[in-house]
């Protein structure tokens, strides 16, 4: 029953996306910046759900600390959470900071600026790179623990890059939420709100995909302790 | 079968990859900076309207190569761990 609903929310998902592509394609077309604009339809909403995705880390991390003594089973379920987000965010963030310099290039004719929110965006990047390079080298049962402080770091990092998008600098303000100027045309609106939705949609598909993978892992780590401790 | 579809799975990223950087590497030249003095508006914005388009498909080649790339990545790992999950029921 499970994996039917699965494969269900899976076709959705993927059937989202197509209606979102062609939403964005054929969104009508912005006076100034000719078909590039539309790299915000993939841009904005990956830069939404890798933020997500980081605060789920966040949580799987301080769930994992809480509970390592108390209850490592549970734990455990909390720290497979927080690597999942991490890497799918890793994923999503990795989106951004790729669509970003295309749109830019277009847009102010260079690549990249060190302003505000592309420099934060860049260094919370890197935070959890590293908080997935330390799950991979880190050797011992430390390695959870580090990792988790690791990830609690990058979930505070969040709401600075946020809050970076107000500060003046090469990057837009907010489109919503901003000054009297932010906003966006109803008929553009519609294709972004709509592929704002597919890739959460897809998100948390592949988190959950992920997330399987590591309770996976996780079962065959134990078993493995086992028959050594047997042998 | 299996083998089959993990090569697929592989080769659909890279081609998108590929897809994207040839699209820029074919784009046209952007037109001089002193346009203005030997174009129109509507002369300009058709010119580099291919631009923008080429950069438009590479930014959403990127990110299905990047999405598809890790879910096949996932995929490997998730296959390469099945051997694992056997044991545990024997």
């Amino acid at each position: 029953m499970k994996k039917i609903l699965f494969g269900l929310y899976a076709a959705f998902s993927i059937a989202l996306l197509v209606w979102a592509f062609e939403l964005a394609v054929n969104a009508p077309a912005e006076m100034m910046q000719g078909d590039a604009y539309r790299i915000i339809f993939y841009h904005v909403p990956s830069a939404t759900v890798a933020f997500t995705f980081f605060a789920i880390s966040m949580a799987g991390s301080i769930g994992f600390l809480v509970l390592r003594e108390k209850s490592p089973v549970k734990a455990l379920a909390w720290d497979g959470w927080a690597v999942s987000g991490a890497e799918v965010g890793i994923i999503f963030c990795t989106v951004v900071l790729v669509t970003g310099p295309l749109w830019g290039y277009r847009a102010w004719g260079i690549w990249w600026a060190w302003d505000a929110r592309l420099t934060t965006t860049l260094l919370l990047w890197l935070i959890y790179v590293s908080y997935l390079l330390t799950r991979r080298f880190a050797a011992g049962p430390q390695m959870r623990t580090s990792s988790a402080v690791l990830g609690i770091f990058g979930g505070i990092g969040v709401p600075i890059v946020y809050i970076a998008n107000r500060i003046p600098g090469q990057h837009p303000g907010p489109v919503f939420g901003g000054d009297r100027s932010s906003g966006m045309a109803p008929e553009i609106l519609r294709p972004f709100l709509w592929n704002m939705a597919a890739w959460l949609f897809w998100g948390i598909l592949v988190l959950i995909l992920r997330h399987q993978y590591e309770l996976k892992q996780q079962a065959a780590a134990a078993l493995e302790a086992e028959q050594s401790l047997n042998a | 079968m299996k083998k089959a579809v993990a090569q697929f799975a592989t080769l659909v990223p890279i081609a998108l990859l590929v897809w994207a950087l040839y699209g820029l590497y074919a784009a046209p030249a952007e037109p001089p900076r002193d346009w203005r003095l030997h174009m129109t508006q509507e002369q300009h914005d058709l010119m580099v309207a291919p631009i923008d388009h080429a950069f438009r498909v590479a930014a959403y080649s990127v990110t299905w190569a990047i999405q598809l790339g890790y879910l096949a990545w996932l995929g490997l790992k998730w296959s390469a761990q099945k051997p694992l999950a056997g044991q545990e029921s024997r």
